[in-house]
């Protein structure tokens, strides 16, 4: 048996959220209901009511579609094109607004992988200022992010999107389970396996 | 087997293989680190990296290679999650977002999903209507 977050002792709890950072999950009622009130005032006509879920859901949406294509441009158009898709269809929203809207942009992701044959893509230094003071720590952490972000491109969509939500969403396996339909034993298996993956590519430079 | 391993509370000396041997063979003592092979190391490390457990400390080889490696990719990783969405972004698609306010669906006009047990029931129920119906007639 795969133990989960739920299930584990206050002790275990502590290393597992100061480890992976998870994403704390308990106020999740209380979103959905803040989150339905809001969608309540967008069908009755207050559309500037739909920034607030923006607001709240983008960062770690735009995280995922970062993660997923690499490139700022195409999660930024990812995102819009998201939300202007949950806007259209917000009355047909069952159950929780995040995770619908996390499978917008999820397929989205997943429809631009397909389509697109991506030469080279990689984060935008301009954009992304590193605030390390040493240029020559500056240096090594700029070159560690491209590769890191070469060799996630070059896994298998299925275990980079296990790897994303793991490592840089810090969500935790049960959230994911939620989000993605799928069980915690099958995401622990793609997360291992990524993370072999990257060791392999990586680990002979920076090991 | 996941859940034993846990019980272990991220003590990894537990981790090396009982070989009473060693210390015989080698004179070096019952305290001699051993190296853990391939496959214990990626356990270990993926317990650590699951947040299972504590990182794992006093290994040496592949293994300490292996710590220090994600270390550095958890300080890459936790850059990420840090990062937000460029202030513009949300100003940009409520600007995209067309003028009118959605409407909350009419019953008739909402997808209706059906498990294949309701169709066949629903299916059943319209065919004893209409042979009823056709009974009636029929009289």
């Amino acid at each position: 048996m795969v133990p989960g977050a739920t299930g584990l002792s206050r002790r275990r709890k502590k290393v597992y959220s100061s480890a992976v950072q998870t994403t704390v999950t308990a106020p999740q009622i209380d979103q959905s209901q803040a989150d339905q009130e809001v969608i309540s005032r967008v069908l009755a006509g207050n559309r500037d009511a739909f920034g607030i879920l923006i607001q709240r859901y983008s960062d770690p949406l735009y995280r995922h579609a970062l993660g997923m294509t690499g490139s700022p441009d195409v999660a930024e158009d990812i995102l819009q094109l998201s939300f202007i898709k949950a806007f259209q269809h917000l009355s047909e929203v069952r159950g929780r607004f995040d995770a619908w809207v996390f499978r917008i942009v999820a397929n989205g992701c997943k429809d631009w992988l397909k389509n697109i044959r991506r030469t080279h893509l990689s984060y935008d230094e301009d954009d992304q200022p590193t605030g390390y003071a040493n240029p020559e720590e500056d240096l090594d952490r700029t070159e560690l992010r491209s590769d890191l972000d070469r060799a996630l491109q070059s896994l298998p969509a299925s275990l980079r999107e296990a790897f994303i939500m793991k490592h840089v969403e810090g969500r935790s396996y049960e959230e994911m389970a939620d989000l993605l339909g799928t069980t915690v034993g099958a995401l622990k298996m793609r997360v291992h396996r990524a993370r072999e993956a990257l060791q392999s590519l990586l680990e002979e430079k920076y090991a | 087997m996941l859940d034993n391993d846990m019980d272990r509370g991220g003590d990894v000396s537990r981790e090396r293989p009982n070989r009473p041997a060693d210390s015989e063979t080698t004179g070096t003592g019952p305290d001699r680190e051993v190296p853990l092979n391939s496959h214990a190391t990626a356990e270990v490390i993926n317990r650590w990296l699951d947040g299972d457990t504590a990182e794992p400390t006093g290994l040496r080889g592949e293994a300490a290679r292996s710590v220090e490696f994600w270390r550095r990719i958890g300080e890459e990783t936790d850059r990420r999650r840090r990062m937000a969405t460029p202030a513009y972004l949300s100003d940009k698609i409520m600007a995209a977002l067309p003028a009118e306010s959605p409407h909350a669906t009419p019953w008739w006009r909402r997808d209706t999903r059906m498990s294949p047990g309701v169709i066949v029931a629903a299916a059943a129920g319209l065919l004893a209507i209409g042979a009823l119906i056709a009974s009636l007639f029929a009289l």
